[in-house]
């Protein structure tokens, strides 16, 4: 790695490469509390390529951006050199509603590819927090998920094929554009979820699915955390098989929905589709456990909302602490109910949702307004919560105040042996370019 | 060290009874479901994952090639080992571990066969789900290795899709975990990316594997066509009605003529192509799904769509289909199964342009695939003991792999690249896109000790590519 190059000296190069337009000096953008020095805007895997081989001939580095919903989340960089937006990567790699698939540049709005498809009556599953601005890129990187995780499957399951930068500048491929592909090693699994360390991805293709001709959302309500998950626990093992299986607290009712009758309680949001005999045998099996339903008009407002429950706590709650768990889904009551616990004795606030069908709850805990939360408490309140996880749990810090990052890992908890990742890293970003320090060290 | 006292070594660690040295032994294990074959030095069995670490470390410090294998039954030579290296088979390691019916998990060592996980969970309702042609006898190790599919994985995915944990012997003899009981996990995949990784980054000595409920109901339908392009023609109709099938599948009329003089599963004689379509899952969508499946096949000219009245009528026709190579072993002495997959709207165009192949090359070529997800398999029937044939196999094989390539498909879909594909690979992929993934592959398996000559192509091969390559089976055959 040779000396740090000054912004100015580097600036220059960047232009080169992506022309002036697309260079921008001290960007407006803060990362975890460190600023950029430049934004740079590439318009092809060429240039990404080229401005990762120049960053990392020069010990840059370099975070990759699509819509910037989900840069909270990570350590403290050491800094940040260079930001690289994936907005101009807008290609269409091939779409032929016949075969079910898609390929697309990074730089696609998630809301934009799924309207794409709705229009041929295609159905794109990936549901994250604000799909107006979320990338298919960042989609990818941050492997994040909404409600509809439960019956879809999640990434990794339709993502068929990705191209990407390494950190050291080469352009590679895994996978490709057929449903069905075991030629060479899997490097969709390794992107996703990798949050931008191995990689910028710079397009992605996917299985996309028969758009549902119609459905129906059933809410059950419940006092305890428990019985909501004993109820889930009955459904799993019915015939029923659901879009969505989702769980409110009673908080994240409150925030979501304000002023829904589930605000009071714990609940069980079931979507279905089928025809209206399917829908029928829903009714019929749930019986008396459904409280209300979620009518057609009302239902995308619902859903989306759900899968908004990051950002919307988030600007209720600044302050608050946000956690992504996976859980066996055994594990998910002991967890829910010992997050509870320790927020009621310290008197902080909870709100927590979750795809309890596949084991995943995202919890928000914030102080009370009287109490200015410490760093030390965020990080005592992770040590409550990850005493009641087993070996198998997988925890990451999506979000916490400032003042409490450089006491809390973003990956606080996984099963997978850390050498092992770390190699990986090492391989494909010899230098450390990629995210430095935020999320591998 | 030389090989006896290798072998000497391995008795020491898996027992003196656990290792095989003798030609006449080692016979056994020098080929698998491909057409290659290769003579390994010694083939051990251990029993516990400690003795699998005390074998790798063994063989990383004398650098000697190491190959798991399950029950041999792969179709691309990917449990072959390199000549004299150690085979490392596992059916003394065949052992359910756990059956978490909470979590909806299982934990299994490496050995145990695939259709034996789902008879084991059966009384709770649940089963495995993915489910290759070769489940009788196929493990679930092997499965990982190859990341197999299925006629289900349509609707349910293959291997990959079902496995959310690994424990992993590396080449140092280190034990470490990817992964656990979770859907997924903080942090890289990296028992995704194991699986399908062909043995060449560990071997894993414990799977944690998904279980399904079973469906409530399930129809099977068996649709009847004068021809093959209406049957091709039929299968996007299918998708296009908006009705993704458990399983949706194709025979050609040679492949099911042959199938039906074997087992007799009640297929016409006289059809051009038949499609076996089963659905699955809640009573009333799989009676409405069942009812719009037969209408699309009756619009796309079917002459006749019938359903399977009872479970023996549905066992039977996906007998015939599962029994497919046993089928053609009766009426050729050797046969190569291409494993091509294309975009879903170019099936029947593929279709044409095998039966130009078989033209060309005058060869027989069945057809017996995976339509629903475009996954082929054509059959091509020829006879070892005649060069020229094995010859001409190999050439129409790899045609119709270039085709596949060609309308943007790859090079296979649940089988491996194993021994036999790998010099396609420089066409699939760039020397860049290859570079990152032997990258890969050295970080784990620095000096190439598992399963080497798999997967890759060889330095050489890259550069050859442009040139006519020469299959690798021709050139250790001396042809």
């Amino acid at each position: 790695m040779s000396t740090t190059t000054t912004p100015t000296g580097f600036a220059s190069e960047l232009r080169a490469i992506c022309g002036a337009d697309y260079v921008v000096e001290s960007p407006a953008e803060n990362i975890c509390g460190v600023a950029p020095s430049l934004a740079v805007t590439p318009g092809s895997a060429d240039e990404v390529a080229a401005i990762l081989r120049f960053a990392n001939e020069h010990g840059l580095s370099v975070v990759p951006a699509g819509g910037l919903t989900q840069q909270y989340t990570g350590n403290r960089p050491a800094h940040a050199d260079v930001l690289l937006c994936t907005s101009r990567l807008m290609e269409v790699e091939h779409y032929d509603p016949g075969d079910l698939t898609i390929g697309v540049g990074a730089g696609w709005t998630v809301a934009h590819l799924s309207s794409k498809v709705a229009a041929d009556k295609l159905f794109f599953p990936g549901d994250p927090a604000l799909p107006e601005r979320a990338t298919v890129g960042g989609l990818l990187a941050t492997g994040l998920y909404g409600p509809h995780r439960h019956g879809y499957g999640g990434l990794r399951d339709y993502c068929i094929g990705v191209r990407f930068v390494t950190g050291d500048g080469r352009k590679a491929k895994g996978g490709g554009r057929v449903v069905k592909n075991v030629a060479g090693y899997d490097m969709m699994k390794l992107l996703i979820g990798s949050w931008g360390t191995l990689g910028v991805i710079t397009s992605a293709s996917f299985k996309l699915f028969p758009a549902p001709r119609q459905t129906q959302t059933f809410v059950s309500c419940f006092s305890t955390a428990r019985e909501a998950l004993e109820f889930r626990s009955r459904t799993l093992r019915s015939p029923l098989d659901p879009v969505c299986l989702e769980l409110l607290s009673p908080r994240a009712s409150a925030l979501l929905t304000p002023g829904s009758p589930a605000a009071a309680w714990w609940s069980v949001c079931l979507r279905a589709a089928g025809s209206d005999a399917v829908l029928a045998r829903y009714r019929a099996e749930l019986g008396s456990a459904v409280t209300h339903e979620i009518r057609a008009g009302n239902e995308e407002g619902f859903w989306s909302a759900v899968a908004d429950f990051a950002p919307t706590v988030r600007e209720r709650h600044p302050d608050c602490l946000l956690l992504s768990l996976m859980l066996p889904l055994a594990d998910l009551a002991p967890v829910l109910e010992r997050a509870a616990a320790d927020a009621e004795s310290a008197g902080w606030g909870l709100a927590a949702i979750g795809r309890v069908g596949v084991g995943h709850i995202m919890a928000a805990l914030w102080p009370s307004a009287d109490m200015k939360g410490a760093s030390l408490d965020f990080a005592k309140a992770l040590v409550g919560l990850r005493s009641a996880l087993s070996r198998d749990a997988s925890m990451t810090v999506l979000a916490c105040p400032e003042e409490a990052r450089g006491e809390l890992k973003a990956w606080a908890a996984t099963p997978t042996d850390g050498k092992s990742m770390r190699a990986v890293k090492q391989a494909l970003d010899p230098n450390d370019v990629l995210n430095r320090g935020r999320f591998v060290s | 060290m030389s090989l006896p006292e290798v072998v000497e070594q391995l008795r020491k660690i898996a027992g003196r009874d656990a290792v095989l040295d003798r030609p006449e032994d080692l016979m056994l294990y020098e080929y698998d479901g491909g057409i290659r074959k290769s003579t390994p030095g010694a083939v051990v069995f251990p029993q516990t994952t400690e003795q699998v670490s005390q074998i790798m470390r063994l063989a990383s410090s004398v650098r000697m090639p190491v190959v798991a294998r399950g029950a041999g039954t792969g179709l691309s030579g990917g449990a072959i080992s390199q000549r004299g290296g150690i085979v490392v088979a596992f059916s003394r390691m065949n052992r359910v571990l756990e059956v978490d019916v909470e979590n909806q998990r299982a934990v299994v060592q490496p050995g145990v066969v695939n259709l034996q996980l789902s008879e084991h969970v059966s009384h709770l309702g649940l089963y495995f789900a993915p489910d290759p042609s070769s489940q009788k006898a196929c493990t679930i190790g092997g499965n990982v290795a190859e990341n197999s599919g299925g006629p289900h994985t349509l609707m349910y995915g293959v291997t990959v899709n079902h496995v959310t944990g690994l424990e992993v012997v590396l080449p140092s003899g280190e034990v470490v975990h990817f992964g656990g009981k979770g859907a997924e996990s903080c942090g890289y995949d990296l028992a995704g990316f194991f699986v399908g990784s062909e043995g060449t980054i560990g071997i894993a000595t414990a799977i944690t594997v998904k279980l399904l409920r079973k469906p409530e109901k399930v129809a099977t339908l068996l649709a009847i066509f004068e021809s093959v392009d209406d049957a091709g023609r039929t299968v996007s109709a299918i998708t296009a009605a908006g009705i993704t099938p458990a399983a949706l599948e194709m025979l050609d009329g040679w492949t099911l003529r042959t199938i039906e003089a074997y087992c007799h599963a009640g297929y016409p004689l006289d059809a051009g192509a038949v499609l076996l379509i089963e659905l699955d899952g809640l009573r009333e969508a799989v009676e409405e799904q069942a009812e719009a499946v037969s209408a699309v096949c009756v619009q796309q000219k079917a002459r006749e769509v019938r359903r399977a009245k009872t479970e023996e009528e549905r066992a039977l026709l996906w007998k015939g289909r599962k029994t497919a190579f046993g089928a053609l072993g009766r009426v050729s002495p050797s046969y190569y199964t291409q494993d091509g997959v294309v975009p879903r709207s170019k099936i029947a165009a593929t279709l044409q342009f095998i039966s130009e192949v078989s033209k060309k090359y005058d060869l027989i070529i069945g057809n017996i695939f995976h339509a629903g997800d475009g996954n082929m398999h054509p059959l091509i029937l020829f006879d070892i003991r005649f060069p020229d044939q094995l010859e001409r196999a190999l050439a129409a094989s790899e045609d119709i792999l270039q085709y596949c390539i060609a309308v943007g498909g790859s090079i296979t879909g649940e089988h491996g690249v194993g021994m036999e594909k790998r010099n396609l690979m420089p066409v699939l992929f760039t020397e860049q896109d290859l570079d990152v993934m032997t990258g890969l592959r050295n970080t784990f398996n620095r000096d190439n000790v598992l399963n080497p000559e798999k997967l890759f192509p060889t330095p050489r091969m890259c550069r050859e590519v442009s040139g006519p390559a020469r299959h690798p089976v021709l050139a250790q055959e001396g042809m």
